[in-house]
């Protein structure tokens, strides 16, 4: 695997990331202006993985590594970021207003947000016409959407979803709030097919299902190679992440990992986050774009949406409440 | 009439063994040594570190290891209904896929084994086994190719003018609702979680037929077909000549596969996830939830591992009470 001892060593950095936001062209392009080589990209499918590989002490090898926001608190408070030398790092100034101090890291002291989107509904509009416009479209026509429709599997997401509807936040730390989107899920719950994060994708291009619930990121994708399909945002709002890159405060090559950082802020690379369907937070990267990716309601939904989405934030320890119902609602009691 | 080696002579000469010289440990300890240190490091101490941290209340990760042996709140919370009905639903999936792979399994190493031409024996089995070279998780997604409404076999079905079914999301107990008046008691049956989904048992018992077969396959090549002859010759059925002399002799084979089945499919979480549909959590799933999701709660999930070991263990204790002796008739 690595050979000798890779602590300090300055031609090479190790990034852990999510499995589409680095690929092989990207990677090249870094090495052939830098020179200094990427160790194979580790790639972790959710934000608690990385943690507990972080927390374990696996997270040693690398020296970038790119958690979302709420995440990025909690390594905060663990004390597992290094705070970020701004004056080392080029192209912050272009950062999208709302990113130059987010909610989760004020200043973007320890991050800087590199991707971010939106949960929203993909549907197919030739089986239903009458498309969604909120989330409560999917409880009153729950009938017609029988075993066609699919969920996150997510707690956060579709707790919180439900939450938004019956008009509370998706960060409520009330017992009774989360009591009644629990029932309000398990009214829905015979209805849906099955949760999922992206089995949809497949069986909605096939017909299988009519509508699911799922990420930007990815309708973006399975729009693009199926243009009949549509992605809604719900008019009560949703949720709102973002992805940044930190560096750990184990990470082995500090140079590497600002030379990375500022790699990915400049605008010139900007092609490659349309390849790779990422929204960017940073202006002088959306001007080099194209305007079809750039006026893509998906990826750039209008403000109002916007401003009726909020960011999933850490709940402490409630977070066992809301496992409590999640365990429940898949246990078909 | 057994068939077994005959018992090792430090039984046969009492005091044999009190009496060994030391050197005669060397070789027994150079041959196990390093398997039993492995055993002891890689299984033995991760065990009772789990054991640990289930015995200490609220644990997260970074905490304070201090276990409490007055009282055990980790282990009372698995009383708490929900928990109770995911442990059942893991060991329901475990226990049917198992008896599935037995019923279909044995006739297939049976003909296998002792029915097929010499030649096309290893073939055979290495076609059987084929599937266990491609990942695990690919051959589940396949499933949701071949069972989903407008997948592979409702294609099938309907070019053969045949209804079409929905099997992802058919419960096995659903054909209740068939029966005569049964409406009134069916439905909170059909309703409750014991109505497992029938695409995870079709899928974790193609997953794990191999294995069966595989092992099947090695008890019955050692069988002693002379011994069916013999039976046949005093008189058996074939029927009783099954019962009395095939599955005794091969029970410690049926037994080890069954085992191995059992305990696989006790831990796989990802076929009832693929194919589950929204009842699906397993006790694997609600294990990986309390360790890498945003609960943290070590030590409930320390618990509920332990809760998983000791259902191995009864397995396993079953296997040597019914395997491990030589086989009578």
């Amino acid at each position: 695997m690595r050979s000798g001892t890779s602590q300090s060593r300055s031609d090479q950095v190790g990034i852990y990331t999510w499995a589409n936001y680095a690929d092989e062209t990207l990677i090249e392009g870094f090495t052939t202006q830098t020179g200094i080589r990427v160790l194979p990209q580790d790639k972790f499918p959710d934000n608690e993985t990385m943690l507990a590989r972080v927390l374990t002490g696996g997270g040693a090898a690398y020296s970038v590594i790119s958690p979302s926001d709420y995440m990025v608190k909690k390594m905060m408070q663990s004390k597992l970021l290094q705070k970020l030398d701004h004056s080392r790092l080029n192209g912050l100034d272009t950062l999208l207003e709302r990113y130059r101090s987010p909610d989760y890291d004020p200043d973007n002291r320890h991050s800087i947000p590199i991707s971010w989107g939106t949960t929203g509904l993909i549907y197919n509009p030739e089986k239903l016409p009458d498309g969604p416009k909120d989330w409560s479209y999917l409880w009153d026509n729950k009938e017609k959407l029988s075993k066609k429709m699919t969920l996150l599997s997510d707690v956060r997401e579709v707790m919180g979803a439900t939450l938004r509807m019956l008009g509370y936040s998706y960060n409520s730390t009330s017992p009774k709030e989360l009591e009644q989107a629990y029932n309000k899920l398990k009214e829905l719950k015979p209805y849906v097919a099955t949760f999922t994060t992206d089995t949809w994708q497949d069986q909605i291009v096939s017909g299988d299902l009519w509508l699911a619930m799922g990420y930007s990121i990815d309708a973006f994708s399975v729009i693009s190679s199926q243009p009949n399909l549509k992605y809604v945002i719900p008019k009560s709002g949703t949720s709102l992440w973002t992805d940044t890159m930190v560096i750990p405060t184990s990470s082995p090559n500090i140079s590497g990992a600002y030379a990375w950082l500022n790699y990915l802020l400049q605008p010139s690379i900007a092609a490659q986050y349309k390849r790779l369907n990422i929204a960017s937070p940073n202006q002088a990267v959306l001007d080099q774009l194209s305007s079809d990716y750039r006026e893509s309601p998906i990826l750039f939904p209008p403000e109002a949406l916007i401003k009726a989405s909020e960011g999933i934030a850490l709940v402490g320890d409630f977070s066992k409440v809301y496992d409590d119902f999640w365990t429940r609602l898949t246990s078909g009691s | 009439m057994s068939t077994q080696v005959p018992a090792s002579d430090s039984a046969a000469v009492p005091g044999a063994g009190r009496n060994r010289p030391a050197s005669r440990w060397v070789e027994p300890l150079l041959l196990l040594g390093p398997a039993g240190l492995w055993l002891v490091l890689l299984l033995v101490l991760p065990t009772l570190i789990i054991l640990e941290l289930s015995l200490v209340p609220g644990i997260k990760p970074g905490g304070i290891v201090n276990p409490v042996l007055t009282q055990f709140p980790n282990y009372a919370q698995i009383f708490d209904p929900i928990f109770v009905s995911v442990i059942g639903r893991s060991l329901l999936f475990a226990i049917g896929v198992t008896l599935i792979c037995i019923v279909f399994g044995f006739p297939v190493a049976y003909w296998i084994a002792v029915m097929s031409p010499k030649q096309w024996r290893n073939l055979l089995l290495l076609g059987f086994i084929l599937p266990l070279w491609t990942s695990s998780l690919l051959r589940s997604y396949a499933w949701i190719t071949i069972l989903r409404p407008t997948g592979v076999l409702n294609t099938v079905l309907k070019a053969l003018r045949l209804p079409e079914l929905d099997l992802l999301n058919t419960g096995i107990l659903d054909f209740l609702k068939f029966l005569p008046n049964s409406a009134g008691w069916a439905t909170p049956i059909i309703d409750s979680w014991v109505n497992l989904s029938l695409a995870v048992f079709i899928g974790m018992s193609y997953s794990l037929l191999p294995y069966m077969v595989l092992i099947l396959y090695a008890s019955l090549e050692k069988l002693d077909l002379r011994l069916l002859e013999a039976a046949s010759d005093l008189g058996a059925s074939p029927k009783q000549t099954f019962w009395k002399v095939t599955v005794p002799q091969t029970l410690p084979g049926i037994a080890a596969a069954s085992l191995l089945v059992f305990i696989t499919g006790l831990g796989d979480f990802v076929d009832p996830e693929l194919l589950g549909g929204v009842s699906s959590m397993t006790a694997a799933r609600l294990i990986y939830n309390q360790f890498l999701g945003a609960t943290q709660n070590w030590g409930f999930g320390s618990a509920l591992s332990m809760v998983l070991i000791m259902a191995v263990s009864v397995a396993i204790a079953l296997l040597i009470k019914y395997g491990g002796d030589s086989a009578e008739v």
